[in-house]
């Protein structure tokens, strides 16, 4: 028999890590998007590599991106 | 639903969007609710201090707190680092829930007005999440803290 070290102990453990990495994948995104346009990347090229529209991805991070000076291109 | 709060007791809610926006979260969610009253400086945040609980221990209880959970399905991670987003955070599920339960426990003790020792009890008294995991892994006592803010509230009952 083997143990799986990487199975929560409980649900109270299994649902707390489903939380955790719902908003480790957010901080995850806002990085990666912001990395990606830095790079030269367009909202299409981001919103296909994410699986989401440009409309959505735009809608989430070009505020905040326009106010860090990010240099966007056309989307 | 803030047609009852003391003026302490909006500060309380105005400061946890702070505290949420410092710490890159898009959201407010209870433990910021908790984080605001523990950097407040009225009687409850006294008695959380006296019973051990700052701003920073609760902050990096928190950490840990994540730290720990993703650890429990193999992933360790460093927090990514990112520019901040532009709007206000909105309150989300778990904060609504603590200060929907903090309007409870007002009635319960038949308090007509709700305070900062309402908001603190209305996250504490949440029997899972996010707030009693870090205590209990932080080894804090959440009945202590419950009583000694119940204590406070009792000695200097919340008005205006």
């Amino acid at each position: 028999m083997t143990i799986d070290l990487t199975e929560p102990e409980s649900p109270a453990d299994g649902l707390a890590a489903v939380l955790a990495l719902r908003r480790l994948a957010e901080q995850l995104e806002a990085a990666e998007v912001e990395r990606a346009l830095r790079d030269g990347w367009s909202w299409p090229e981001v919103a296909e590599a994410l699986g989401v529209t440009r409309q959505a991805v735009h809608k989430k991070h070009a505020k905040r991106l326009i106010a860090a000076g990010v240099e966007l291109r056309r989307r | 639903m803030f047609n009852r709060f003391t003026g302490e007791a909006r500060m309380v809610v105005n400061d946890a969007v702070d505290v949420a926006a410092e710490v890159r979260s898009p959201r407010v969610e209870a433990e910021h609710l908790l984080l605001a009253v523990t950097r407040g400086s009225g009687p409850v945040a006294r008695a959380l201090h006296d019973a051990n609980l700052d701003y920073e221990g609760l902050r990096d209880a928190l950490r840990a707190e994540t730290t720990r959970s993703l650890a429990a399905v193999g992933v360790t991670a460093a927090t990514p680092e990112f520019s901040p987003f532009v709007d206000r955070p909105k309150l989300a599920t778990s904060a609504k829930l603590a200060l929907e339960r903090a309007l409870r426990v007002a009635v319960a003790r038949g308090d007509k007005r709700i305070g900062s020792a309402h908001i603190a009890l209305g996250t504490l008294r949440a029997p899972t999440g996010t707030v009693p995991r870090a205590l209990e892994a932080a080894a804090i006592s959440r009945p202590e803290l419950i009583t000694r803010i119940e204590r406070a509230a009792d000695d200097a009952p919340p008005s205006r």
